[in-house]
């Protein structure tokens, strides 16, 4: 399973960015209503095991608070990389 | 085991903490696009001097990049990375900075760096408006788009960046949109190890002022507008005016080769000196 | 032909704009960046040619400000680096120039100056530039500017000039025109090790500006050139003495801008030169550049007609000799200002002399024309009349 790490405090929220949702092939993101310490609402993993590793949400976030270690054990055609 | 920091956060200065972008500003992307391409090339920040105007993406490098940054005046970043490259020829130079500042004050420099082919990358990021400024009209604003300073509409046409520096002879030149962040990285790539002067035009949202002036919506809002209207320069190359209209061509326009400056004032003063 | 020879000891005739050039390359300039401009462009031509014989480099430019951009891009870059323009050029710049100022950069600006304002008469000379190259770009700061009077000071203070750029990290100007860029004349080019040739100091290590004071050092803080690991951080935004952008502190705010100029007045005394002759003199002429020949001349004509006259001559112009102009006005009775323009320079001479002597502007008696010696003394005659 890939694992997702989520930087809340570097997050700028899903509010006005929420990119990170919106590139995600399988809804594995999703708001929050739980602020960071400047005031923006990050997202949370609904279900990691959903995750294919496709790092989309990683490479879009524009503040670097999204790292997705990918599962080394699935081919990249399965994790779902594609462009655009 | 979860990361304790992002990978990237080694090229980055220790005391910045924070990117310095709005809320779904492109220039984060590009800015992960640059460091990602770097990385995936083996280089180190110490193989580059990092060069930026004035605007918001005159934010990429600087304070951020733990590397030797140069921020300019505006508009001039190109014509200070030029004298920077012809005495340090060994490094790559980046330049980051934006439409304003690069195709309408800075644009003399741009052409005349792409006549020279010197070896450089230029990142220019078009967010299609003066962002910093507060949202009026830059050269890249669509024709017709209501401003602060086009309340009635803009009556001028748009400028097409990658046209002007490819007639004017650069030897790579690529447009993508922040909705495209794994073509951008590898065209940044081609742009670095390209010897000669590489253009990436990175079309990118300013949801605070474009998104509002072309009442676009929000960030993702921007990013569907760019993945629905991009299209892609072969198919593009087939379709007429009247289809292309609204469309944003993406692609690579130039990847040439041709003697580089830097290289040939390397030769010139080998030959000078030895006759 | 071979390499070429660094410097051309020996004695030559030649015109000034060359012997600026055989200066500049003498002082181990090895990036010169330009733009034709009459009548400055004989410095740049003749750096076109040398420079790649001694293994640097010229780049014409698509106008003067990428002329400016790129020679401060080249000094971050390591070298010594030169532009060269007349006043059109200089307004073009002018908003680089402090671009060099805020980011404390050594570079040599030359000003062949021309008869202005606008397009004016570009072959003709005028001492138009006298305050834009002090005053004409936005903010506040202190600049270094040195007037050469004839070819053999062409070169001298384009050495000068290099020598204060890098002990200080200013850019400096050297302040000529057209008559003294176009005229012939001997210049005797020395040995190398007698020409007093400075380098600037960088760091000795580190690779995070944090643990450095790379700027804001009235000691002159070791430049942190690019290309050698320092990761150093170069704005001309305001910031602190890591180079990091601070709009917020109104402290940083103020030592942005004082320090950079305190830099340059406590080392007034040595930057400063004046050529003073005058003891026993109750008349002095105070010159600069091209009229200072014609002070000379004219101070003999009158010494020699019984009138008790003597010459200061301010090879620097920037910072101003407050001083030196002070202690003149407190030993004399009478100062004639000599300039050639409408009075640049008097209004900051007059400052320090009102209170002590009597003072006059004498402009030549066409503008943009060299002050004839025996004008000079009638209008002196008149004038104590």
């Amino acid at each position: 399973m890939s694992k997702i790490t989520i930087f809340r405090q570097a997050c700028k929220g899903v509010e006005d960015c929420g990119i990170c949702i919106f590139v995600c092939p399988k809804q594995v993101l999703i708001g929050s209503d739980e602020m960071n310490e400047v005031g923006y609402l990050p997202p949370q993993v609904k279900d990691e095991s959903l995750c294919t590793g496709c790092q989309n949400c990683m490479i879009s976030c524009p503040d670097f608070s999204i790292v997705v270690e990918k599962d080394a054990s699935k081919p990249a055609a399965e994790r779902g990389e594609e462009d655009g | 085991m979860s990361v304790s920091a992002h990978p990237f956060r080694r090229y980055m200065r220790n005391h910045v903490t924070r990117t310095t972008t709005c809320p779904g500003c492109g220039n984060g992307i590009i800015t992960q696009a640059i460091l990602r391409a770097i990385d995936e090339l083996g280089l180190d920040m110490d193989d580059f001097i990092f060069v930026s105007g004035i605007g918001c993406s005159a934010w990429i490098p600087s304070p951020l990049f733990a590397a030797d940054t140069l921020h300019t005046t505006h508009g001039r970043p190109i014509a200070f990375a030029t004298g920077i490259k012809l005495c340090l020829p060994e490094k790559n130079i980046l330049v980051a900075s934006g439409d304003g500042d690069l195709a309408a004050i800075g644009g003399n420099h741009l052409i005349h760096a792409a006549r020279r082919n010197i070896d450089m990358t230029v990142v220019l990021v078009n967010n299609g408006i003066y962002g910093m400024t507060g949202g009026q009209t830059a050269p890249t604003t669509p024709r017709g788009l209501t401003t602060i300073t086009s309340p009635h509409g803009t009556l001028e046409h748009t400028f097409d960046i990658c046209a002007m520096v490819a007639a004017a002879g650069a030897s790579y030149v690529t447009r993508w949109t922040t909705y495209h962040p794994r073509q951008m990285t590898r065209s940044i790539k081609k742009a670095i190890v390209k010897k000669g002067f590489a253009l990436v035009e990175a079309i990118s949202q300013c949801p605070v002022q474009f998104g509002r002036a072309a009442k676009l919506g929000k960030a993702v809002d921007m990013l569907k507008h760019f993945k629905e209207n991009s299209i892609r320069i072969d198919k593009a190359r087939n379709l007429d005016e009247e289809a292309l209209k609204g469309k944003i061509v993406v692609g690579e326009f130039v990847d040439i080769e041709k003697a580089e400056l830097a290289s040939e004032w390397a030769r010139l003063k080998q030959e000078v000196m030895e006759v | 032909m071979g390499r070429g020879k660094k410097i051309m000891t020996g004695t030559h005739f030649m015109m000034g704009n060359l012997a600026c050039a055989e200066g500049a390359i003498a002082a181990g300039c090895e990036f010169v960046s330009g733009y034709p401009i009459t009548p400055a462009s004989e410095v740049v031509n003749r750096l076109a040619k040398r420079l790649p014989e001694v293994g640097g480099i010229f780049l014409q430019t698509e106008d003067e400000i990428a002329a400016i951009c790129s020679a401060i891009g080249a000094s971050w870059a390591g070298q010594k680096a030169l532009t060269a323009t007349s006043g059109p050029g200089i307004s073009l710049m002018q908003e680089n120039i402090g671009f060099a100022v805020a980011t404390e950069t050594p570079l040599v600006i030359v000003d062949v100056q021309r008869l202005g304002p606008s397009t004016g008469a570009p072959s003709v000379g005028l001492a138009g530039d006298m305050v834009q190259v002090a005053r004409g770009s936005h903010g506040d700061y202190q600049i270094v500017a040195l007037c050469p009077e004839s070819p053999q000071e062409m070169f001298d203070l384009t050495v000068r000039a290099f020598h204060l750029a890098e002990k200080y990290r200013v850019p400096v100007f050297l302040l000529a025109d057209a008559f003294v860029g176009h005229m012939r004349e001997q210049v005797i080019i020395p040995e190398e090790k007698q020409l007093e040739i400075e380098s600037r100091k960088i760091p000795k290590g580190g690779n995070d500006p944090m643990d450095r004071q790379d700027f804001l050092s009235v000691d002159v803080a070791p430049m942190p050139v690019f290309g050698r690991g320092f990761k150093a951080h170069v704005t001309s935004s305001c910031h602190d003495e890591h180079g990091m952008r601070n709009l917020s502190d109104p402290e940083v705010m103020h030592r942005y801008i004082s320090r950079p100029i305190d830099k340059i007045l406590n080392h007034r005394d040595d930057i400063i030169q004046v050529e003073a002759d005058y003891s026993g003199a109750s008349i002095v002429l105070v010159s600069y550049g091209t009229v200072g020949r014609s002070a000379r001349a004219a101070a003999h004509l009158a010494q020699a007609q019984g009138l008790r006259t003597g010459n200061v001559r301010l090879i620097t112009c920037w910072p101003f000799p407050d001083r030196e102009i002070r202690q003149v006005a407190e030993s004399v009775d009478f100062i004639v200002v000599l300039e050639n323009n409408r009075g640049q320079l008097y209004p900051y001479i007059k400052a320090e002399a009102a209170h002590a002597c009597r003072i006059e502007l004498l402009g030549p008696e066409t503008l943009g024309q060299i002050h004839d010696p025996e004008y000079i003394l009638a209008r002196i005659r008149e004038m104590i009349k």
